[in-house]
């Protein structure tokens, strides 16, 4: 390797222009795996919300609604024309408290009442165990993201609000929301939602026909914001929401917010991308003599200009593998302590990973190129004259 | 055919009897500009031959244009008139792959002092040029390791050019001016850095190459001992060839 001997001849200089690089990527790798990890929530998001209706009874709070309705609505949903399913869903805080520092999905308790079978296209594969079947109480599966926090097992039990339930799956990583939930059956998280509701309500109801929401499937063809309106207009006292709002709002923001965040890390790369332009120079200069021997014993002006942007791609190729070693080291540890409290905050994907050591070299070859053409076409007798 | 050249090139030197010229440089000029008014003619009309086969010193004071003669024979820089010929053939003028390969293949180069490229090792100083002209990575390194055979190096292979005296930096570069097998090698004052002792076994080792393996050599030296161990000298001055040096 002898272009990496000669991007080593000066020690100090080629560790201090690869650390430029360095800390460029780094900083790349961290506010992209930030803004891959949003991505992947809203994606998710989108893929949830994406082709469904989701009714609940009025006011809601974090997606989770505060006022329960009861699920003999179901019939008077599947009424209205257009809608092929609704099925109850119960849907709450796994703590009692919300977490006061949180990122991304909060852990929740979901449970559905069976009807959602065959209508639901986002299903959760386990990767430990296997699925919930319908009705049998006593058993959760877990989301990879809280099987620690829960210290859950396969076969262990796991205690939530103050009960104890048999594990019977773990699921797969899904990176969105299922990720941070416990599925129980419908009637395990009736009690414990109704454990919460105050006492003279609790005694009026019966607490298993509790659900958060109705979620609805509408018939092929058909636009599930269309049916949502509907559904507003006919049953005026629930409130249906498509899939719209939470697309276009969410989608159009992250855009924004992916393109700052890029951005600003690019910016600190560039910096890095002129100390490479300074170091090449530098190099080109100090190697004059060596350039004019080159020239005399045969060298043509292509072999110097690609050794040299050979070694430029060795700088921005090293520091560019050294930043995202140290940025995904650096998402590893905090997503690490995270990981107790809730939702992991960065995810470092494959074409990130490869896309900021790409651009890293990239920048290295054209950060090189001016230097290496000016090598080439130097007059070897007067680089042979150069001391 | 001997007369149309006696027309083209009427001034021509006599040639000495006996084989073709490798090098004819017939009246080269070469100015360089200082600034906008000053020039210096580092070549005014300079014409000498060199026979295939033969061991030439070319002598004279400094600034008389030697370097400069070796350059413009060399193909690293084009003269403002005159011209070169090698091995029968007009050089001067080319330019691109045809100027790169002329100084890869036809003519071999070894310098006075700091010769070698530093962060490379004899054998990779030496197989670089025949990459240059060429050979594979690894065909390259084994005609290196050849050629370091023959300049007795080849217990040296690994060393870094700062690890050799300055004798066996001067024997790497000759082993590196003869790797693609150029029938001229120019020597552009190559012992000026030796001492006496290890001047003399270089210009002993070059001559041992000349005859066993008829390179032609030109050298540019200082040293008398260096010129009266060639086959002829060249003198130069003021940047024109005072003397070919064939005698009476
Ligand atoms: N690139 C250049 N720019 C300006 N002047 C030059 C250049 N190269 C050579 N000269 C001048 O041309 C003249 C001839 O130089 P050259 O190097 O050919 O002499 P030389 O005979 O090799 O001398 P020396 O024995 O000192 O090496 C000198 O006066 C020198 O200063
Ligand atoms: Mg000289």
């Amino acid at each position: 390797m002898r272009f990496v001997r000669n991007v080593f001849r000066r020690k100090l200089r080629a560790f201090l222009t690869i650390f430029g690089i360095t800390i460029g990527v780094l900083s790349l790798v961290v506010m992209g795996a930030m803004t891959e990890k949003l991505t992947l929530l809203v994606n998710g998001g989108v893929r949830y919300y994406g082709d469904k209706v989701t009714v609940t009874s009025g006011s809601t709070l974090l997606g989770l609604a505060t006022n329960p309705l009861s699920s003999n609505r179901i019939s008077d949903l599947e009424r209205v024309p257009g809608v092929a399913r609704a099925s109850a869903s119960l849907g709450m805080l796994l703590d009692k408290q919300i977490p006061t520092v949180s990122f991304g999905n909060i852990p929740t308790i979901n449970a559905s009442d069976g009807r959602d079978r065959g209508y639901e296209t986002f299903i959760v594969k386990m990767a430990q165990g296997r699925e919930l079947r319908p009705g049998e109480d006593g058993k959760v599966t877990v989301g990879s993201d809280i099987v620690n926090k829960l210290s859950a097992t396969v076969g262990g039990t796991v205690k939530i609000r103050d009960k104890k339930f048999e594990v019977v799956g773990i699921a797969e990583k899904t990176l969105t929301a299922p990720d941070q939930a416990v599925v129980m059956s419908m009637r395990d998280a009736q009690d414990l939602y109704a454990d919460t509701l105050p006492a003279a309500i609790r005694q009026s109801i019966d607490p298993h026909k509790l659900a958060t929401s109705i979620v609805v499937y509408v018939k092929p063809g058909k636009n599930p914001d269309v049916i949502a309106r509907l559904i507003n207009h006919e049953i005026p006292d629930l409130k249906a929401s498509g899939p719209t709002d939470f697309i276009t709002q969410i989608v159009a923001s992250l855009s924004t917010l992916n393109a700052i965040i890029i951005g600003i890390a690019m910016i600190s790369l560039m910096v890095g991308g002129l100390s490479v332009i300074n170091t090449m120079t530098m190099a080109v200069s100090e190697r004059t003599r060596e350039i004019g021997i080159r020239k005399a014993i045969g060298a043509s002006n292509g072999a110097i200009m690609r050794q040299f942007i050979a070694e430029a791609a060795i700088i921005g190729l090293t520091g560019g593998l050294t930043g995202l070693v140290l940025g995904w080291m650096f998402t590893s540890v905090v997503n690490a302590a995270m990981e107790v409290s809730g939702a992991p905050l960065f995810l470092v994907t494959a074409r990130l990973a490869v896309g900021s050591v790409l651009f890293a070299t990239v920048l290295g070859v054209l950060s090189g190129l001016y230097p290496a053409w000016h090598a080439a076409n130097m007059n070897p007798v007067e680089a042979l004259r150069h001391e | 055919m001997s007369d149309v050249v006696g027309t083209l090139y009427g001034d021509a030197p006599d040639v000495a009897a006996g084989p073709t010229p490798v090098i004819r440089a017939v009246d080269l000029a070469k100015r360089y500009k200082l600034g906008k008014e000053n020039f210096v003619d580092a070549l005014r009309s300079a014409a000498f031959e060199v026979a295939e086969g033969e061991m030439v010193a070319i002598v004279g004071p400094s600034g008389s244009g030697k370097s400069t003669a070796m350059h413009l024979v060399g193909c690293l820089d084009s003269p403002d008139s005159g011209e070169v010929w090698l091995n029968g053939r007009r050089v001067d003028g080319l330019r691109g792959r045809a100027l790169t390969r002329v100084r890869a293949h036809e003519i071999g180069f070894i310098f006075q002092g700091f010769n070698l490229i530093p962060t490379m090792n004899a054998t990779e100083n030496v197989a670089q040029a025949a990459e240059y002209a060429g050979l594979s990575r690894s065909a390259a390194a084994m005609r290196a390791g050849e050629l370091l055979d023959l300049v007795g190096l080849a217990d040296r292979a690994k060393h870094l050019p700062s690890e050799l005296s300055g004798g066996q930096q001067q024997r790497v570069a000759i082993a590196r001016s003869l790797v693609n097998s150029p029938k001229i090698v120019l020597g552009d004052e190559p012992t000026g850095d030796l001492d006496t002792v290890t001047s003399d076994e270089i210009v002993r080792m070059m001559r041992k190459i000349n005859t066993d393996m008829h390179t032609t050599f030109v050298l540019v030296t200082h040293n008398p001992e260096v010129a009266a161990a060639c086959d002829r000298t060249i003198s130069m001055r003021d940047g024109v060839v005072v003397d070919q040096g064939y005698g009476a």
